[in-house]
């Protein structure tokens, strides 16, 4: 996590420590209460904080947890990837370490990130729901030395959001606590990522022939000129 | 201005700031692009090569700056590049006086625009202020090479230059959000 005196660091949410020790002690109330208030207070209460503080550090309420445990898992999960000894060095190997670094991270509350993902589905939380995938995606290209500034900023992490959403639901589904299980799907739907390009690769072509094309054109005109 | 009337730009301010500067910037460079398709060999030709170059440089920072702030991009980068392309094509096209009043039209409302972001920048933004502020002496020095290729005497300058001012003025401001 970025010190808090990074004005424009990092992480754009960084989580103030209160609420990240307030979280951290609701997490065992969540699989029975689900991300309620009185779950964040009972927390609270544990960890030496009050109602208060938690309608103060919480303003949207138990939605404002959930997207901050999901930007604390985050972190931790860049934490982790940045500290591993044998970091694979391709992009895609990458990507897949981090996504099994953050299941195994989760795996000890995986019913508080269900509960969680059971808040995020409702239709009002949609837009807060949408930004804790992005943050989470953008950690993970960014984590992967990814420094895009033109349309591929926006495929690359579209396409992420897909395979990371889609296989954390497969994690939440499966219950036979056979890694590899997870890894196999995961795998799977990396090799469908792997063949857009390949499918993709018709109309690339014709944009940049198109592209040649008109600028062979205006060279045309301004040799005419002459 | 004095300290205390500068207002301080938040996060989201600059996230918008460095958005909309990547974005002209990477249609300024095409500007001249489109420019150089028809005039590379004309007398100018040295001359547009130049400014571009310069261009090329801006893009560059502030596609570092999008990646150290964590500013996404414009989802519209494409249309920027091709939208500058084809102005600079169109307007070298109609002869080497249009091209360069164009170029005055643009660059003029760029080093505005690069005043008002200057002014909006607090100290503790000095760093970016600085580079702003010296792009924004780049552009201006574009527009007066502009004038000195005689970019004022082009037929229909004023509507041209109205025409053009107008979109960049429009560009920016979607730029800024999208």
């Amino acid at each position: 996590m970025t010190k808090a005196d990074d004005l424009h660091g990092a992480y754009d949410h960084a989580v103030h420590p209160d609420a990240a020790a307030i979280i951290a002690a609701s997490l065992v109330h969540v699989p029975f209460e689900g991300w309620t208030n009185e779950a964040l207070c009972a927390g609270a209460a544990e960890a030496g904080f009050s109602a208060d503080d938690v309608a103060r550090l919480f303003p949207g309420g138990a939605v404002d947890a959930v997207v901050m445990h999901s930007a604390l898992a985050d972190a931790a999960m860049i934490e982790a990837f940045e500290a591993m000894a044998d970091r694979p060095d391709r992009v895609h190997l990458m990507i897949r370490e981090m996504i099994l670094i953050r299941l195994d991270q989760a795996a000890a509350h995986k019913e508080a990130v269900r509960r969680g993902l059971t808040l995020l589905a409702v239709p009002a939380n949609a837009l807060a729901s949408a930004r804790a995938l992005y943050a989470t995606v953008d950690a993970m290209w960014r984590a992967a030395g990814q420094r895009d500034t033109d349309i591929s900023f926006y495929t690359k992490r579209a396409t992420l959001a897909a395979v990371y959403s889609a296989t954390l639901l497969a994690w939440i589904a499966d219950s036979s606590g056979d890694r590899t299980v997870i890894e196999g799907f995961l795998d799977r739907r990396l090799q469908d990522v792997s063949r857009i390009p390949k499918a993709s690769a018709p109309l690339r072509s014709a944009l940049s022939t198109g592209q040649r094309l008109a600028e062979g054109m205006f060279e045309i005109v301004g040799r005419v000129r002459r | 201005m004095t300290e205390l009337s500068r207002p301080s730009a938040g996060r989201r301010d600059i996230e918008r700031f460095l958005r909309v500067d990547h974005a002209g910037e990477r249609a300024a460079q095409q500007i001249y692009r489109g420019q150089l398709a028809i005039l590379r060999n004309h007398a100018t030709g040295p001359q547009i090569q130049h400014m571009m170059e310069q261009e090329v440089e801006h893009l560059e920072a502030f596609e570092s700056l999008l990646n150290e702030r964590r500013v996404r991009p414009s989802l519209l980068d494409p249309v920027w590049g091709a939208a500058g392309f084809a102005l600079g094509a169109v307007t070298a096209a109609m002869g080497p006086k249009a091209a360069m009043a164009c170029t005055i039209a643009v660059e003029e409302v760029i080093g505005e625009h690069y005043a008002k972001q200057a002014d909006h920048l607090g100290d503790e933004e000095a760093g970016l202020r600085g580079t702003i502020s010296k792009f924004r002496d780049d552009e201006l020095e574009h527009r007066d090479i502009a004038v000195d290729h005689r970019g004022r005497e082009a037929m229909f300058y004023a509507a041209l230059k109205a025409v053009i001012q107008q979109g960049c003025r429009t560009a920016i401001r979607i730029a800024e959000r999208v």
